[in-house]
């Protein structure tokens, strides 16, 4: 579990100024602590290839944007993080819970783009889109680590740095529910 | 003066062509040459089939084209600016094909407050650089309708030269986010490519340099 008040603590540390979302249930404790504190301008997006337009937007104007969304968000936003925030080279924290990744944890299953077929995505006792997330993550090239529980905020700040010096979209999946 | 086009909508069977149904249009010279002649310091987005016509009216350092970025993605980029620089306005020329393609912007837009965002669609009714396939709609999609339902604060179309001459300038101060459809003749712009050859200015360097090129010079103004 990682408390949203660590993550927002960090955010700001960092000197965010907006964060793009479409909100899932992981990351409710998060953008009701953002709300609440109104540091951080909260953009709401339909859909989470608006997120990646938006944000290299900012970035180009010159401000420090942040992405939070859920790993089916990542897989819809394909094109839009290919042509924009990537093929832009804009320095951009990813956050993006995790869903499924407790079952797939459990049966110690490593995925790679080679072991993803039809009977893996439909098994009942997985979720598909835990199954895509880090080889989709590996294909576009971004670069990720995990936020498991509290102890892990610092990723956060070191995918930020990563950000900055690679000069491209980097991600913290954060495979629980922020508290 | 009304011209008839059905003779260029591909892709419509002739058995429903209203061969009397007369549209008006402007040229892309009539939409870009008075919205360049009033231009000052606004960021000027252009994406598709009006990125290099647009680049024969201005050569300007905040000047960008959305190409070879990614296809209904220049509307919400362009709301990310407006976002980040409140205090200058950013005008949004959209392609209609491109706007279908990521209709809820407009209603992001709107949710997030941009009052310095002015969204032209360029409504020729097809994906001409793609080889003139007509739209879903052509022809009858309202895109000023659906903005103004979504909340923007001005939402008009233009099918008329003088009309859209005499309306401009009010358009760029009025309190945004505003919508501007123009109905646009169709033309036969090629696909875009950036390349040192490229005739656009803004074309010769990579998306990624281009962003950096106007971050730049955002921020030193
Ligand atoms: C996601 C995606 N689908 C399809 C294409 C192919 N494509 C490139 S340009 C284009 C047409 C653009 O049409 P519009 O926005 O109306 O601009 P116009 O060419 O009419 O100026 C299409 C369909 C693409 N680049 N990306
Ligand atoms: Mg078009």
């Amino acid at each position: 579990m990682a408390q949203a008040r660590l993550i927002l603590d960090e955010l700001k540390k960092l000197g965010v100024t907006h964060v793009l979302t479409v909100p899932d249930n992981s990351s409710k404790a998060l953008l009701n602590l953002l709300w609440a504190d109104g540091g951080i301008q909260v953009v709401l997006v339909t859909r989470e290839g608006e997120a990646f337009a938006i944000a290299a937007g900012l970035w180009t104007g010159g401000k420090v944007p942040v992405v939070l969304i859920q790993n089916t968000g990542l897989l819809e936003t394909g094109d839009a993080l290919r042509g924009t925030a990537m093929r832009m080279r804009v320095p951009l924290l990813c956050l993006i819970t995790y869903r499924g990744y407790a079952k797939l944890a459990v049966r110690g299953l490593k995925v790679t783009p080679e072991t993803v077929d039809a009977e893996l995505l439909s098994k009942a006792g997985l979720d598909s889109v835990a199954v895509l997330t880090e080889p989709t993550l590996k294909a576009w090239g971004v670069p990720y680590d995990f936020l498991h529980a509290d102890a892990d905020v610092l990723r956060i700040a070191e995918a930020f740095r990563k950000a900055q010096n690679l000069e491209q979209p980097v991600a913290v999946l954060i495979t629980r529910d922020t508290t | 003066m009304p011209r008839d086009k059905s003779f260029w909508v591909p892709g419509i069977p002739s058995s429903s062509k209203r061969s009397h149904q007369e549209v008006t249009f402007l040229t892309k010279r009539e939409l870009l040459e008075p919205l360049a002649r009033l231009r000052t310091d606004q960021v000027v987005i252009t994406t598709m089939g009006i990125v290099r016509p647009w680049a024969r009216f201005s050569n300007h350092p905040l000047d960008f084209a959305s190409a070879d970025s990614a296809m209904g993605h220049a509307a919400d980029f362009a709301l990310g600016l407006a976002l980040a620089q409140p205090q200058r306005r950013v005008i949004c020329l959209n392609g209609d094909g491109s706007m279908l393609m990521t209709l809820g912007t407009l209603v992001t837009i709107v949710n997030a407050g941009a009052r310095n965002l002015i969204l032209f669609v360029v409504q020729n009714d097809s994906y001409e650089i793609t080889g003139n396939q007509p739209i879903p709609g052509a022809r009858s999609v309202d895109f000023s309708g659906l903005a103004k339902s979504a909340g923007f604060r001005r939402a008009e179309t233009f099918d008329d030269r003088q009309e859209y001459e005499r309306t401009l300038p009010e358009i760029l101060h009025h309190p945004g986010p505003v919508f501007v459809t123009v109905k646009v003749e169709p033309g036969d712009e090629e696909p875009l490519s950036r390349r040192p050859e490229e005739s656009a200015l803004y074309l010769r360097c990579s998306l990624a340099e281009s962003a950096r090129g106007l971050r730049r010079a955002l921020g030193e103004r």
